[in-house]
């Protein structure tokens, strides 16, 4: 074999590796490229936009072009008082709709599983899931005018027994308990199914051995069911608190964050001022302060998977 | 809520189910009162000959006389064109409820986007559209085009739906739809025998009965009917008026407490709140307006103009402050002829009974990004609008026309039962207009939360509430480089 030979040879088979590799990864590619493109052009491009737009001071309607300021939005975001309120009142809200929604629909869980051969267990399920798939903002519609105080039900039962037509959204307190309650009613059955999961991931023998042994409601529900089912159960409230803290539709239509600001969350504040204001550069920081928010809870949601792959 | 169905408002107008050859006829009478010839618009109409325009025109979701502008182009205009212009014209609409239009218009706009070609806008939105250049200025078109060079009824027009900057002769704007606060009251409830003793051996006085005599009511005489009025066991209140944070509704309604007393809520020249919105006659016109929640039905702080529509045609309220524009809805078939419509009261200032309320209505601006064809169509549509026959129909199919020699035609007063109180407070110094600025939309934002935290009592000194607006307003002018004064002082906080 002379030299020419010698350098021909792995030319060729490298050509042949690489058009063989190109076939390969080129069919992957070609079937990850849809999502990859949408991905890029609906997630990624925006993002880096809302990031570089957030060191910006650009008003749409002002006419003038994008100014660069650094980072006194961000400044200005921690200086802000209404900014502040708006962040510790997105926390309690979320703090108290995931509990709230997570202990009703954990209990509404336990209780369809402990009732398998009920009559008409299907229908109450279907119906109990129904508010969660819902839009948001015919929610929000339907629960002003129910609690109306003039015209709504909720307003006329409310009546019936304190005596008095009851104005639940125009007080801060009774407002801002009306959107929890309307959260909760909506999201609580996700709960519910998450626990239904959960559940059914006990294995069947363990819970029978566990009655063999005798085994009281309690250590049960402790030793037996809560170890198989708490990854779905801990799952499924991240999620929760993710959604929470996303809030917005619900709240637009029903309170409009008001009155005044007292149940302006994160999401309509950044929605007042990106689409209200047009004030893109702040909304676009309050965007990314969000967003790196979100990051955090999806780490953590990752965390819980990861943990859930050791101990498996 | 089926109210606002504009289809079947306008289909309760008397030219509501007309036939095509009565349609033809009017487009055919609209274009015998238009002179177009020897306008430069001709030479555009004529590039057109053949053509087929779509134009687009943005407007208020269920707010009829916005509707009626694609239905008179569509039923009206679109055969004129083809029988005398010789080109198709077809009109759609874009809506979005008031909150959301300004956003649909100016994200549309700021992509230099030709999407609607006519853009109904609300009149404080002027500068917001102007400045960038997204719409047209209007001097030359109107120069061009005598037929748009219209006789207003009133310098409120012009000042509030056309000029841009405020009292400057830069037109960008002509009006759509003319509107003013009214009063809706319930005419049967005060023509019976009974409240009408009862009024008498109440207040030792006669409950008002006629336009005359609610023109000469004050706030304090009106107090008395509001009061005789508000019987919670009933649930029937003795005003409805807006305090709503959605959109403009609390600022529209709280101004007229301002404005009335000479008070000011900026100075348009100098673009400076401090040290004018906050003074104490205007913390005083606050805690008086919000006050009157008394007489209003439970809620009010969540009333904005449907809700208050509501209210009023299901005999909630005995009367309700209102616009004119919403005349269809407040009087539906089951409540004709038992509505008045007249003034809202007059202000006590000095023992002077004035009256300045909030201008409503919209103008229509033309995108300036539009094809030269779209644009041509645009002038030929707005010309067939303003001709007399047009605004006419317009006014008989529900809608508030603008123009002088139209409201001062023979009979336009019984046209519609809220047109003797629409002219009333159309003419100059009854009504006037508030901010035509880039900013507005902020401006607005940052006063309708404070406004209604403390009608909601989360904020408790009117005051404090307006020292907070006015340093907050101060700063985004200041921010914007509007006016060089800095906000004074440190934030202060709501209270």
């Amino acid at each position: 074999m002379n030299a020419k030979s010698t350098t021909a040879v792995p030319n060729a088979g490298g050509r042949r590796s690489f058009m063989g590799s190109l076939g390969r990864h080129g069919f992957v590619w070609g079937l990850l490229a849809p999502a990859l493109i949408f991905f890029c052009v609906f997630n990624v491009v925006p993002l880096i936009w809302m990031v570089g737009l957030s060191f910006y001071n650009y008003t749409l309607t002002t006419g003038n072009p994008p100014m660069f300021n650094g980072i006194d939005n961000y400044l200005s975001l921690l200086s802000d008082p209404s900014d502040w309120s708006a962040f510790s009142r997105t926390f309690l809200f979320m703090l108290l709709t995931v509990s709230l929604s997570g202990l009703i629909g954990s209990l509404l869980g336990l209780v369809f599983w402990g009732s398998k051969n009920l009559p008409g267990r299907r229908i109450a399920l279907t119906m109990l899931f129904t508010p969660m798939l819902l839009t948001p903002a015919s929610v929000g519609v339907f629960f002003k005018l129910m609690l109306n105080p003039n015209f709504g039900v909720i307003s006329y039962i409310a009546e019936l027994f304190t005596g008095h037509r009851v104005d639940f959204l125009s007080h801060q307190m009774s407002a801002q308990i009306a959107v929890l309650l309307v959260d909760v009613w909506m999201w609580a059955p996700f709960m519910t199914l998450i626990t239904l999961a959960a559940l059914a991931s006990v294995p069947q023998a363990e819970l029978e051995a566990a009655r063999v042994d005798r085994l009281g409601w309690f250590a049960t529900l402790k030793r037996v069911i809560f170890p198989h089912a708490k990854f779905i159960l801990m799952l499924g409230l991240l999620l929760r608190t993710i959604d929470a803290f996303k809030t917005t539709d619900v709240v637009l239509l029903l309170t409009h964050g008001g009155p005044g600001a007292s149940t302006e969350l994160l999401g309509m504040r950044i929605y007042r001022l990106g689409f209200n204001s047009l004030d893109m550069g702040n909304a676009s920081t309050m965007g990314v302060v969000a967003l790196l928010i979100a990051i955090g809870f999806t780490s953590l949601y990752l965390y819980v998977l990861s943990l859930k792959r050791v101990e498996g | 809520m089926s109210e606002f169905n504009s289809d079947n408002i306008v289909d309760q107008r008397p030219a509501g189910g007309m036939s095509r050859r009565k349609l033809l006829k009017m487009a055919g009478l609209g274009a015998a009162s238009i002179p177009f010839l020897g306008s430069s618009a001709l030479a555009m109409a004529k590039s057109l000959k053949g053509a087929s325009i779509n134009l687009e025109i943005l407007g208020l979701a269920g707010w009829p006389p916005s509707a009626m502008s694609t239905k008179i182009g569509n039923s009206m205009f679109a055969p004129y064109a083809q029988k005398k212009l010789g080109y198709k014209v077809h009109f759609s609409s874009a809506q979005a409820p008031f909150e959301q239009l300004f956003q649909k218009a100016a994200t549309s706009l700021a992509t230099h986007s030709a999407e609607y070609n006519l853009l109904i806008s609300d009149s404080q939105w002027l500068g917001a559209f102007a400045t960038p250049g997204w719409i047209l200025k209007l001097n030359d078109i109107i120069a061009k085009n005598p037929d748009l060079n219209i006789d207003w009824y009133s310098d409120i027009v012009v000042d509030g739906y056309m000029a841009y900057p405020e009292g400057t002769k830069s037109i960008y704007g002509l009006p759509q739809e003319g509107d003013v606060m009214v009063m809706y009251v319930r005419k049967d409830m005060l023509e019976d025998p009974k409240e009408q003793s009862a009024f008498q051996k109440k207040y030792n006085k006669k409950l008002p009965q006629t336009f005359d005599e609610f023109e000469a009511l004050t706030w304090g005489d009106y107090k008395d009917v509001m009061e005789f009025f508000t019987r919670p066991n009933d649930n029937l209140y003795g005003i409805g008026l807006q305090y709503a944070k959605t959109y403009d509704n609390f600022s529209c309604y709280y101004y007229p407490f301002v404005f009335s007393k000479g008070q000011h809520i900026w100075d348009p020249k100098t673009r400076n709140v401090q040290g004018i919105l906050n003074t104490k006659e205007n913390a005083k016109s606050l805690e008086e307006f919000v006050a009157l929640q008394k007489y209003n039905p439970p809620g009010a702080n969540e009333v904005g103009i449907p809700e208050l529509a509501d209210l009023f045609t299901k005999g909630k309220v005995f009367s309700c402050i209102q616009w004119a524009a919403m005349g269809p809805t407040m009087i539906p078939d089951s409540l004709r002829g038992k509505v008045m419509v007249v003034p809202p009261p007059a202000f006590d200032v000095n023992g002077e009974k004035k009256r300045t309320y909030t201008l409503g209505g919209q103008p229509w601006v033309v995108n300036a990004f539009n094809s030269d064809e779209q644009l041509a169509a645009v002038v030929d549509f707005l010309k067939y609008w303003y001709a007399k026959d047009t605004q006419l129909e317009f006014a008989k199919r529900g809608g508030n026309p603008c123009v002088k020699s139209v409201l001062e035609s023979e009979g336009f007063d019984d046209i519609q039962p809220w047109f003797k109180a629409y002219k009333y407070m159309l003419s100059n110094g009854r009504t006037k207009d508030f901010w035509h600025d880039p900013n507005y939309a902020k401006l607005l934002n940052v006063q309708q939360e404070a406004f209604t935290s403390y009608a909601a009592g989360n904020a408790k000194d009117p005051q404090k509430v307006l020292d907070y607006v006015a340093y907050q307003q101060q700063k985004i002018l200041h921010d914007a480089g509007e006016t060089k004064q800095a906000p004074k002082g440190s934030a202060p906080s709501l209270g």
